[in-house]
């Protein structure tokens, strides 16, 4: 799985002072005045649809009390698919306009993909005017909605900062203080070889995830990770010769334990310790608290990404498709604007789900001063928060997806085969410049 | 037993056991489907995976219910994979009838239509499919599962091969003679004499349409009117899967599949014969 | 009711309305799918645009499909597949089914079933399922290997040149029961005069087995090859859902099929998919055509 992939995760159970909590936060949402465009007045039931995706849709499911006090005559209907199948579906119903929701939920990595197209509104645009709230959202999640023809696509609803998560215990046993592994990606694959020796523990679950971050360092403001705005290939450069001979060095010091995220082992290697560091989006802590390595509370803690790193694990957004139905859009644009504009409601989704929030007003609560349990109670949500607003956007090119993987495909090759890390990238700017115009 | 086999008793029960220890092999993944569904997904994320029974089969079963409208989902996909059914051997052997006894224009042509219809790489059809299910106005309606399968390629085949064997021709004819109506002989003659073959094919359309999924991913709107496979999925996402929950849902869902192959696999042996004899 | 006037059909115009259905349907749901994705095949598409963005680029996705490496890998994946999976499932199902047609009297229906479960059993159990037992340090079957053959682990689905047989024993675990019933009921038909007029010329049981049984199975065996070619060709759901949708390290387990999907649906090129589907299309049919005729020398229809 790569870094675009990844939806910010949620945990599944909900305590009861959670569940209390959020009530209140609902109850609090409707003091609240929700900036609103103005809507007709509604004649008999009207019903919005929302097609969304698991996790996102209880977000949604908790919002409906909120939403029902302010429009007790707009039901809305949720159809929820499975993460990959509603991407499906979206294609498909904004190929044909058949049948297109009102709101449509989007996952980071492909809001860059249908952003190409003409499918969605512009929502800096009358009515909408998204550009007044511009201020009050997490930068680099708005800047990523943009698209080359300047318009803004989707309304961020959630962020995933990248983390690096490690065993304190291990690297403490290996001598190594956070300073020594985060200082440059250098520094951290030279600490993996020491922890490897004293410990015998992996660095991390696979090279590719060093590459995935490495790339996507260093670059210019507006320039794309495997494309720049004229649909030249970048992949033959010093930026990815770098992440080349990182991830190779990772692999040859055997630092690397050569499994998949979501696979067992990987789960496994989190839970025997032999995993000592995984580098990912903050909601990654939701998860291994929750049901991957539950037992191994207290001994994991947070820190920016090596060399100070700053990139965006997934996120979801809220679009309105061209061809919706018009009449409809206001109603649409409104309930965005409650799941992503209202402090409760980003708040609750926060707790409930680990929906890290990108209204930035969001930040300055108490809430993120809480230490965690889970990292022996760092308060790491201050560190993710500091994250958020330095992440910059990537510019996204259509073929971004298949240069993924054209890439992923030739680091293998350098990794499994010892293929020459110069012909690899040659070799893959070959392929992508085949496809950089179609 | 035939007497042809009189090979010495070693190599016989070498055999009983080659065959015995592949069947195992083939149980497994369903015994553990099973197994998984007892368990938490931490534990089934353990490894070595968990080998016997565990005790969170309710805690999971709640989970599934509180996720999904299971046990309605459940019922529509009995409904839509009995319609299917139903509509499938109707058709297939009224076009197999005509195919495998019957002369008419283009019959060969009409018949290479069929077989190319089969070999077509059926998602390339799913945008154009999706617009031609909204102007009938189908979308989250369950006939659009059921309806446009029916007349299925491989069907109609089956039908055709068994047809021209099992049908004699002169009884057809006798009948033609005797005044009788041509559905009259489709439906008291012929139909009667494919019943091995409708089994086959029942059986075969029934598995297909209870684990489709492409069909109703474009079509089916609200969760309460999806069949499993798709209702099942939704729960699964990247990071964060019920796997304890959909393990249940998984093994209840062949549940039916299991029944019906018990009560059916005679008749699934005997129709296939169709491709045998000709 | 339609009874009354269906009773009085003339001979003449029967056969029209008995594959009615047939034409009706495909009418509906064939043509105009064909024809889209051939009116696609010629045209530039950014499907999330809608319809009226598409853009005539004439041979150009079929020039582009035949000098794609990732189209002609993923043909090369779907052959290494469809023979690594489809001629074990008959070189298998072929015996299996005599020495259970022989053989199994009580237990026949039970052993019948376990060997055909697999073919039932809903594909999202199977990939969680395999995940598991094909997983390298602890899954089951590297622990099988390693306890009877000594084989030390080995990484089944991380490794580029490990992936195809996995998938390959999944599909050949999932279509082997369909096969031995195919098998099955042809062997039911074998008249048993035959064999015994063989006893009586004093005929061993493997002569038995290549004159008469082989033989006798031929038809059957062009239907199931047949099966398994077309099935092969289009093999998608297997390694689709066993490597996420991507189709492994290095594409390996990448199949045509699988490609056109992830070039229309993940790299969003419809009138590349289109046209590479229709190559694909062609392919089938001449595949079809070349086993039909190599089982049966002696012309006739299919």
């Amino acid at each position: 799985m790569t870094v675009d992939r990844l939806h910010p995760s949620h945990a599944a159970s909900e305590s009861p002072t959670h569940k209390r909590m959020r009530r209140l936060f609902l109850q609090a949402g409707l003091a609240v005045a929700i900036p609103a465009l103005p809507v007709q007045a509604a004649q008999g039931r009207r019903q919005l649809t929302v097609a969304t995706f698991p996790l996102l849709d209880e977000i949604l499911k908790a919002a409906l009390p909120a939403w029902r006090r302010i429009h007790p005559n707009v039901d809305i209907q949720i159809v929820s698919r499975q993460y990959g199948d509603h991407h499906t579906a979206m294609t498909t119903a904004l190929s044909t306009a058949v049948r297109l929701p009102d709101v449509m939920a989007l996952e980071s990595s492909y809001v860059g993909r249908f952003a190409q197209g003409g499918g969605l509104d512009d929502l800096a645009k009358e009515p909408y005017r998204i550009d007044r709230f511009r201020s009050r959202l997490v930068p680099y999640a708005y800047d990523q909605a943009i698209n080359r023809r300047g318009a803004v696509v989707a309304m961020p609803a959630d962020i995933g900062p990248g983390t690096l998560l490690y065993r304190s215990d291990l690297y403490a046993k290996a001598g190594l203080t956070e300073a020594d592994f985060t200082a440059s990606w250098d520094a951290f694959v030279e600490a993996g070889i020491k922890l490897k020796a004293t410990t015998g523990a992996y660095l991390v679950s696979n090279a590719q995830t060093v590459k995935d971050i490495v790339i996507r360092t260093g670059l210019r403001p507006g320039e794309g990770l495997y494309f720049d705005q004229e649909s030249r290939v970048l992949v033959n450069s010093s930026r990815f010769v770098r992440a080349f001979e990182l991830a190779r060095k990772v692999r040859r010091n055997k630092l690397d334990a050569r499994v998949g995220a979501w696979s067992n082992e990987w789960a496994e290697g989190f839970r025997r310790g032999t995993l000592a560091s995984d580098l990912s989006g903050a909601w990654m802590a939701g998860q291994m608290a929750n049901w991957v390595a539950p037992a191994t509370k207290g001994l994991w803690r947070a820190a920016h990404l090596p060399e100070r790193t700053f990139v965006g694990y997934g996120g979801s957004y809220y679009a309105i498709p061209r061809r919706a139905t018009p009449e409809n859009k206001a109603l649409a644009w409104e309930l965005i604007q409650l799941l992503t504009l209202d402090r409760a409601q980003q708040f609750a989704a926060f707790k409930s789900q680990d929906a890290f929030p990108a209204l930035l007003e969001t930040f300055d609560d108490p809430f993120f001063a809480d230490p965690l349990p889970f990292l022996g109670g760092q308060p790491a949500r201050l560190l993710w928060r500091d994250a958020a607003r330095k992440i910059t956007a990537t510019q996204v090119h259509k073929q971004t997806n298949f240069a993924d993987e054209v890439i992923g495909t030739e680091l293998d090759n350098v990794l499994d085969h010892g293929k020459d890390i110069g012909r690899a990238l040659a070799d893959a700017e070959r392929l992508l410049l085949r496809r950089a115009h179609r | 037993m035939s007497q042809h086999v009189n090979d010495g008793r070693t190599s016989r029960w070498l055999a009983y056991a080659i065959v015995g220890v592949g069947a195992l092999i083939m149980l497994a993944p369903f015994y553990f489907m099973f197994v998984f569904a007892t368990h938490s997904r931490t534990e089934i994320f353990n490894l070595p995976p968990p080998m016997w029974f565990g005790d969170d089969l309710f805690v999971n079963l709640k989970i599934l219910t509180e996720r999904l409208p299971f046990w309605r989902n459940l019922g529509w996909s009995v409904y839509v994979a009995l319609a299917s059914t139903a509509l499938t051997l109707l058709f297939c052997s009224m076009g197999g009838y005509a195919f495998a006894l019957m002369d008419f224009r283009f019959k060969k042509a009409l018949f290479a239509l069929v077989m190319a219809t089969m070999l077509l790489p059926s998602f390339m059809g799913m945008i154009p499919a999706f617009m031609i299910m909204d102007a009938l106005g189908w979308i989250d309606e369950h006939r659009a599962l059921y309806i446009p399968g029916a007349a299925s390629a491989f069907g109609i085949f089956l039908m055709r091969q068994f047809a021209s064997t099992a049908v004699p021709k002169e009884l057809i004819e006798a009948a033609r003679m005797d005044g009788c109506g041509e559905f009259a002989i489709y439906w008291r003659i012929v139909l009667p004499l494919l019943k091995p073959a409708l089994g086959t094919l029942g059986l075969i359309t029934f598995i297909g349409s209870w684990n489709n999924f492409m069909g109703p991913l474009i079509v089916m709107r609200s969760l309460e009117n999806y069949t499993l496979p798709l209702a099942l999925r939704s729960l699964q996402s990247p990071v964060n899967t019920e796997w304890g929950a959909l393990m249940v849902g998984s093994a209840i869902a062949t549940i039916p599949l299991l029944i019906l192959f018990a009560v059916a696999s005679r008749q699934l042996i005997a129709g296939l014969t169709a491709g045998a004899v000709k | 009711m339609r009874l009354p006037s269906f009773l009085r059909l003339s001979p003449r115009w029967a056969p029209y309305v008995f594959i009615s259905p047939f034409l009706i349907l495909f009418a509906i749901f064939g043509v105009f799918p064909l024809l889209f994705s051939l009116y696609l095949a010629f045209q530039s598409w950014e499907p999330t645009s809608g319809l009226q963005a598409m853009e005539y680029v004439g041979l150009g996705n079929f020039a582009f499909a035949l000098e794609d490496e990732w189209f002609w890998k993923s043909l090369k994946n779907t052959a290494w597949l469809a023979l690594a999976s489809g001629v074990p499932q008959h070189l298998v199902a072929i015996p299996l089914a005599v020495f259970i047609h022989n053989s199994f009297k009580r237990l026949r229906d039970g052993v019948i079933g376990a060997y055909f479960l697999p073919y039932i059993t809903s594909t999202v159990a199977i990939a969680i399922m395999f995940s598991s037992l094909f997983s390298k340090d602890f899954g089951l079957i590297n622990a099988g290997l390693h306890s009877l053959f000594g084989v030390e682990n080995v990484d089944w689905l991380g490794k580029a040149e490990n992936i195809k047989p996995a998938v390959a024993f999944i599909v050949f675990w999932r279509y082997l029961g369909f096969n031995v019933v195919l098998y099955l009921a042809a062997l039911q038909t074998i008249p048993k005069d035959l064999y015994e007029a063989a006893d009586m010329d004093g005929a061993g049981r493997w002569q038995q087995f290549f004159h008469i049984t082989l033989p006798s199975l031929k038809p059957m065996i062009l239907f199931g090859v047949m099966l398994s070619v077309i099935g092969g060709l289009q093999l998608f759901e297997e390694p689709f859902i066993l490597t996420g949708g991507k189709g492994g390290i290095d594409q390996s387990a990448m199949t045509s099929a699988m490609y056109l999907y992830r070039m229309a649906f993940d790299f969003n090129d419809f009138g590349g998919a289109s046209a590479m589907s229709w190559l694909l299309f062609a392919l089938v049919v001449l595949m079809t055509w070349l086993t039909n005729r190599a089982f049966r020398p002696r012309g006739g229809s299919v």
